[in-house]
């Protein structure tokens, strides 16, 4: 491949048919961080590419008001003689849950979006932060683009308090429903013979997987304390009435929910580090995480693994380490050292299957998700698949329950017969849907794909449709396009 | 309600939703079919054995957990009954073909999912030290190359030569792979991805039937694949939701009763599947971790050390609570808050892979958990 599709495979999503190609890739990549691109997408297979309309896009307590409606429609069909009728049922979804068109967006910015590096990144980070319950679905999409991209041009302290405040994460590790052991609420529990106290959960995820990692050697005391910090963060997001929200956490916005009742007093040491008590601790706490050495370590060498190679060496760990402890944690810097490791770096690196899926569609500018207009339309079930059942097929959704230790950047944990053959029915599927898609040949010259690639093509050779066919598929499943040998 | 012979302190007196079936015999390649079949349940997020597998006789059960002690247990001896959800383990309890270990555990005590189920899967010496599965190894000894049915391919079967997975497509506008284009694909990736794309090619030569994905519909379907005469040898299933931190048992949150009626349909499941080749089965469950002895802030338990393990199948003559009990007194407890685990849990698993793939238990201490000195465990399984 030539020099940008080389770049843009291992950072980003490839060109799409019509961008033009810059000169200067490395500051072409760079020059991305700084260059937001709205959501775009289409209302209907076939139709322009346009932004996402602002009325599938609510904020976060629109979120809630329609999770609010939608459980008292729940409730009010339910108690309906004849329960709750799938029609009912479609039409509550339809109107108040907005997860399908989060994953659908998610899609789209990721085939039509200008801001492909940026996209990568997102989808590093979101699979570092993973937030994988049903229970959390909702809130999935608005975390991936509030907490995380929104915050590529600030700290990653600012980054990690935003996600581990945000409703979806407090949600899924359980921390809404915990209360410090010392803390009123557990009194009052034990006067009504409740049950209420600690959950360690995201204490121990915050530590183990988000900042520091088990090199730290912290103890359970570490883990506990900081589980003492975060209690009192978060609120259940099932549809709670506004003055349910005012009265237990002094406010209405779900991404700042501390309810002092349920805070443990006094301070708290993590990792030697005095936490002073109060809404502030948390603040305190992932700052100091933030920055710490074994954070620094862990993360420089986890985007060095997704980017860079599988097996990054000393030298590309420590440069992006470095430029982490130089700007303070700032991601710009930590981001700019990742591309310029991976741009030196002349190892491959195996793309995820989700970002294979999306590469493969810009390249050959298929029309391939649904537009937004056709979610929920009749008749469309035939041909298409939905974004969920498309990225179950893959073996990899962001919107899937799963564990919070994510997806591995590893080859060794994608390689394998299934997972291959699945590439190559995509590549068939997509084929199929659309006839009106970029011909191998032009993907092949546009690209500069190498001598072997064009020699695999060619043995395939033949101008009937299903040697055409064979073609596109051999193309996106070649070692060049898969990201396993040096191009 | 049968009797089992076992006493507080009878010790060890004799001291595993998703499906992989794996150790399919090559073909053309003549070899002695192993004596019997091994499935795994794999039970993610680190089941509480105290839940499925209660010690009511230990006064300080209802003292650290009256909120978490089922009602309605069944009874299986003076001191251990079993979960209500386990009725059909009950009954296999009963016609002698079901055991159970328990404080018990895979030696890791840091409590961390990940490290843990890397653990339980590779059979390490440390985490994340092994790029190969126990049972992939096992099966390397036993000459039967891994393959499973599951769209990723675990850690638990992976060897270190060929490995392999299938698991049955619902691509819309996907038509059967030409066997040509794969041909071609495998030349052409002639560094890394050509054995890959060679089993594609094996792959699509085999026809496979549109399976469920429930897990119970998946155990009777590798029962019933184990059960015929060139059909695999090993089974992994993974279950998922036992990281039951908050309302364990109130029916909300991760509902262990729901949970653990799942591992009892399975195990049912698996002997439907099996038919006549249940009498040479073992399945056994591993998980990553216990759970704290006492109720925690949110009527669940966290992370902890001991549980439980269930062995089952027709190749048990005698069912039996095999355990030393070590007690739930706040200073019985490891670090004052988890069940100790006596027993090393790999002696089980090597003990399960000794009767069923008939390895011998020093080649399985040695080349299968790295571990020379392994305690065998066997006798008091299987005698």
């Amino acid at each position: 491949m030539n020099e940008q599709f080389r770049v843009a495979q291992k950072l980003g999503l490839m060109f799409r048919h019509d961008e033009p190609l810059p000169k200067d890739i490395k500051a072409w990549a760079i020059k991305q961080l700084q260059t937001p691109s709205p959501s775009l997408g289409i209302g209907n297979i076939g139709s322009d590419i346009k932004p996402w309309p602002k009325s599938l896009q609510p904020s976060l307590d629109e979120k809630a008001v329609r999770l609010r409606i939608h459980w008292e429609t729940v409730k009010r069909e339910r108690k309906k003689e004849g329960g709750y009728t799938e029609d009912a049922r479609r039409a509550n979804d339809r109107d108040n849950f907005t997860y399908k068109n989060d994953i659908l967006k998610f899609s789209h910015r990721n085939v039509y979006g200008s801001d492909q590096l940026r996209l990568r990144l997102m989808s590093f980070w979101t699979n570092h932060f993973t937030i994988g319950s049903f229970d959390s679905r909702e809130m999935i999409g608005h975390a991936m683009e509030e907490a995380i991209l929104a915050n590529f041009n600030n700290s990653f302290s600012t980054m990690l308090y935003k996600v581990t405040t945000h409703p979806g994460m407090l949600t899924y590790l359980d921390n809404h429903i915990s209360a410090g052991p010392n803390s009123q609420e557990v009194r009052w529990a034990k006067a009504k013979g409740r049950q209420a106290g600690l959950n360690d959960n995201l204490g121990r995820e915050l530590l183990e997987l988000h900042t520091v990692s088990p090199s730290a050697n912290y103890t359970e005391t570490d883990i506990r304390n900081a589980a003492k910090v975060l209690a009192g963060w978060g609120i259940d997001i099932k549809g709670n009435p506004l003055s349910s929200l005012m009265e237990q956490g002094g406010t209405t916005n779900l991404w700042d929910m501390y309810k002092k009742n349920w805070a443990e007093p006094g301070n708290k040491v993590v990792l030697g580090k005095t936490i002073y008590q109060g809404k502030g601790g948390l603040k305190q706490l992932t700052d100091f995480l933030a920055t710490h050495e074994h954070t620094v370590m862990h993360l420089s060498t986890k985007l060095a693994e997704h980017f860079v190679s599988d097996v990054p060496n000393k030298n590309d760990v420590d440069y992006i380490a470095n430029a982490w402890r130089q700007s303070n944690g700032n991601l710009d810097q930590i981001h700019t050292a990742v591309i310029e490791r991976a741009i030196a770096s002349r190892e491959p690196k195996f793309q995820w299957p989700m970002t294979w899926l999306f590469q493969v569609l810009r390249l050959s500018n298929a029309s391939y998700f649904m537009g937004w207009n056709e979610i929920y339309a009749e008749g469309l079930g035939k041909n298409n698949m939905e974004p969920m059942q498309i990225f179950n097929e893959l073996g990899q959704n962001f919107w899937k329950e799963r564990q919070p230790n994510g997806y591995s950047s590893k080859k060794e944990d994608w390689m394998s017969g299934e997972m291959f053959e699945r590439r190559m029915r995509f590549a068939d599927a997509i084929w199929t849907t659309d006839s009106q898609i970029q011909t191998t040949s032009t993907i092949m010259d546009r690209i500069g794909a190498s001598q072997e690639t064009r020699k695999l093509i060619e043995s395939l050779g033949g101008m009937s449709k299903r040697s055409k066919k064979n073609q596109f598929i051999a193309l996106m499943c070649s070692p060049e396009l898969m990201g396993l040998e040096n191009a | 309600m049968p009797n089992y012979k076992l006493t507080r302190r009878d010790f060890l007196k004799a001291s595993g939703a998703s499906l992989f079936l794996s150790g399919l015999p090559l073909q053309g390649f003549t070899q002695d079919k192993p004596p019997g079949t091994i499935s795994v349940i794999i039970l993610e997020g680190g089941m509480d054995g105290l839940t499925a597998v209660p010690p009511f006789g230990d006064p300080n059960l209802k003292k650290m957990r009256e909120l978490l002690v089922p009602e309605n247990y069944l009874k299986l001896n003076s001191f251990f009954g079993l979960h209500p959800s386990l009725k059909n383990l009950s009954s296999l309890m009963a016609s002698n073909n079901a055991s159970i270990v328990h404080a018990t555990s895979f030696p890791y005590k840091k409590r961390s999912h990940f490290e843990g189920q890397n653990l339980i899967e590779g059979g390490g010496l440390s985490p994340f030290s092994e790029k190969t599965g126990w049972l992939g190894r096992s099966l390397e000894l036993a000459k039967i190359p891994g393959r499973a049915l599951s769209l990723e391919m675990p850690l638990i079967l992976r060897g270190y030569g060929e490995n392999d997975n299938f698991f049955p497509a619902k691509i819309k506008r996907s038509s059967e792979i030409n066997i040509n284009l794969i041909e071609k694909l495998t030349m052409a990736h002639a560094k890394a991805g050509s054995d890959v794309f060679e089993k594609v090619k094996k792959k699509s030569l085999r026809t496979l039937e549109n399976m469920p994905r429930d897990p119970q519909s998946l155990a009777e379907y590798a029962g019933k694949a184990m059960a015929q005469k060139n059909g695999p040898t090993a089974s992994v299933i993974r279950l998922s939701g036992f990281d039951s931190h908050a309302s364990q048992d109130d029916g909300n949150g991760n509902d262990n009763a729901v949970n653990l009626a799942i591992i009892d349909g399975v195990i049912a499941a698996y002997k439907r599947g099996l038919g006549g080749a249940w009498d040479n089965s073992i399945i056994l469950t591993v998980t990553e971790f216990g759970r704290t002895v006492a109720v925690n802030g949110t009527k669940g338990t966290d992370h902890g050390y001991g549980t439980a393990g269930i062995i089952a199948g027709g190749a048990i003559s005698k069912s039996r609570v095999i355990s030393e009990w070590p007690g739930l007194a706040k200073s019985d407890q490891f670090e004052q808050r988890d069940l100790l685990a006596t027993i090393d849990y790999r002696s089980v698993c090597a003990a399960c892979i000794e009767k069923s793939l008939g390895l011998d238990h020093d080649l399985i201490a040695s080349k299968v958990f790295f571990e020379p000195k392994l305690p065998r465990v066997f006798d008091y399984l299987f005698s």
